[in-house]
């Protein structure tokens, strides 16, 4: 991964994106078995390894199985900046000692899982170079067969409202095939660009195009995971 | 107007010191701010007005908690920013109480407090980042553009009605109204048969907040029911003769969007393209008569019947 240019986020060589201004969220839109949750994985993880933190809001899966699929995406990850808020509701204290993690009992209390993103940014605040934090939701469609849009749509607005305030960066995750058109756009609505995801064409781990954000490739961009 | 931030804190020196950092940091802003503060839940939640923009809340308070106090503003003010501030441990705090009611939470005793509370209080007014619906990216542009027109003469009012009138026919319903989307709420300027009946709504339960964002300039909802933008605030939309909807904006010479001119049916309904053509064609009649009264000036307004 490069140095950052001022104000910005940038992103390991294996992912074809050019910096994202700080503030910003981005929505990650791709169909189950795209790639889209391993790509966020490691927009927000791999910034680690340059004194950032990285803040992962998993709904569905444990943290165990996020530290494990963080091996490949996130090979040099700094575990002593990361943060992880477990929704599952299951496999309590499996985080290990070195991470830190906050359990919520059911995808259902965005009270909940919001009061602990809060908390946990501002430890992470603390600890990161410049105060430099990155947010990663996986994912709101999980999310949404708990709560109604309108609520999910206010929770993931305060979550990119908290992001723009302390100049960090967010992304979220969408599968937009399990939703009808009117939710994926009042969605997007909360962040500033969107990356869409899909199979790729040749030999690659999938393809990325990005809209509504500057200086970015355009068209279908493809990419391939680090090897395991 | 000034916006509201109301603090509620039961300790007197800590209230002081979260207004003097909020003071600081909202110094010379517009619109202003004013500052009102609690120490009891009771006493928080007879302070609530619909303009309260921000609630800064500790948690522990001699007769409740700031659960309570931020339940209460849901109700009394759904587009205010709420921040727990706090210093009880939140994972000691049962969030269940809330029932999925969104906060932020800052800890008092974090390195940063008062200071990332002012920025985060900042950012939560001024994108109102904790509503539930969006907000177009010119606002603050847009709500001046409101500010600007004198829609109160009767005359305009009276010429509006006409073109509801006109919409209503064409479309073959009963109901019609030309729709203003202020910052919190939504006034039915104009109407066509029931709809004079209706009263300002808040912005959260108004379909045309969702049009005023439609690049396209128009939105249909063929079945409120069925659409996952309404279908929780659907029961009273069907109280209200609207079970599908077509909404065109009225957009500004400069590109800003003040309000919608709107048609509801009591039946499930789909819109055609031609629909909404001709719907935004009437919508462009009522923006250029509008604007066309605010050329003219107060005198105008006078001379056409004066306000209502």
């Amino acid at each position: 991964m490069s140095a950052d240019p001022a104000g910005t986020y940038a992103f390991p060589e294996w992912l074809p994106l050019e910096p994202i201004s700080q503030g910003s969220t981005v929505i990650v839109a791709g169909p189950a078995f795209s790639n889209a949750e391993k790509l966020v994985e490691g927009m927000v993880a791999g910034g680690t390894r340059n004194g950032e933190g990285a803040l992962m809001i998993s709904t569905n899966e444990t943290c165990r199985k996020l530290l494990e699929s963080l091996r490949r995406t996130a090979a040099d990850l700094d575990r002593s900046r990361l943060g992880v808020i477990d929704c599952s509701g299951q496999d309590i204290g499996s985080g290990g000692p070195e991470v830190q993690v906050k359990y919520v009992s059911t995808q259902s209390d965005l009270t909940g899982i919001g009061m602990k993103f809060s908390a946990l940014y501002e430890s992470l605040y603390g600890v990161a170079t410049g105060g430099r934090v990155r947010t990663g939701l996986i994912s709101l469609s999980s999310l949404s067969m708990y709560v109604d849009l309108r609520k999910l749509f206010q929770f993931a607005q305060t979550l990119s409202g908290r992001i723009d305030s302390a100049d960090g960066l967010g992304a979220f995750t969408i599968d937009p095939t399990t939703h009808d058109t009117q939710t994926v756009n009042t969605l997007c609505q909360v962040a500033d660009g969107r990356i869409d995801i899909r199979e790729p064409e040749d030999d690659a781990d999938g393809e990325l195009r990005v809209r509504g954000l500057a200086g970015q490739p355009s068209g279908w961009q493809p990419f391939s995971l680090p090897s395991e | 107007m000034a916006r509201r931030i109301l603090c509620v804190d039961p300790d007197g020196d800590a209230r002081t010191d979260t207004v003097e950092a909020l003071s600081a940091e909202f110094d010379g802003s517009d619109p202003t701010v004013e500052f009102v503060t609690a120490a009891t839940a009771a006493d928080a939640e007879g302070a609530l007005t619909t303009d309260t923009a921000a609630v800064i809340t500790e948690y522990a308070l001699p007769d409740g908690t700031g659960f309570d106090v931020i339940g209460a503003a849901r109700k009394a003010c759904a587009d205010a920013g709420c921040v727990l501030y706090t210093d009880t441990d939140p994972d000691t705090i049962d969030t269940t109480e809330l029932r999925g009611a969104i906060t932020e939470y800052v800890g008092k005793g974090s390195a940063f407090g008062a200071d990332r509370l002012a920025q985060l209080v900042r950012t939560t007014v001024e994108t109102k980042s904790q509503s539930s619906y969006p907000v177009p990216q010119t606002e603050p542009e847009r709500l001046a553009a409101l500010r600007s027109y004198d829609l109160r003469g009767d005359a305009v009012v009276s010429s509006l009605e006409r073109i509801t009138d006109l919409a209503a026919a064409f479309f073959g319903v009963e109901q019609a109204s030309v729709n203003i989307i202020g910052e919190h709420s939504q006034e039915f300027l104009a109407c066509h048969g029931g709809a004079e009946e209706w009263e300002t709504m808040d912005r959260e339960d108004s379909i045309c907040t969702f049009t005023i964002l439609e690049d396209a300039g128009s939105m249909s909802v063929p079945d409120v029911t069925a659409d996952p933008r309404f279908e929780s605030r659907s029961e009273a939309l069907i109280g209200l003769g609207i079970r599908a909807y077509l909404g065109a904006n009225l957009t500004t010479s400069a590109g800003l969007t003040i309000g919608s001119l709107c048609v509801y049916d009591d039946d499930p309904r789909q819109f055609t393209g031609e629909d909404e053509a001709y719907l935004r064609d009437l919508a462009d009649v009522a923006i250029e008569l509008i604007e066309l009264r605010a050329a003219a000036g107060p005198a105008a307004t006078a001379a056409d019947g004066g306000d209502r």
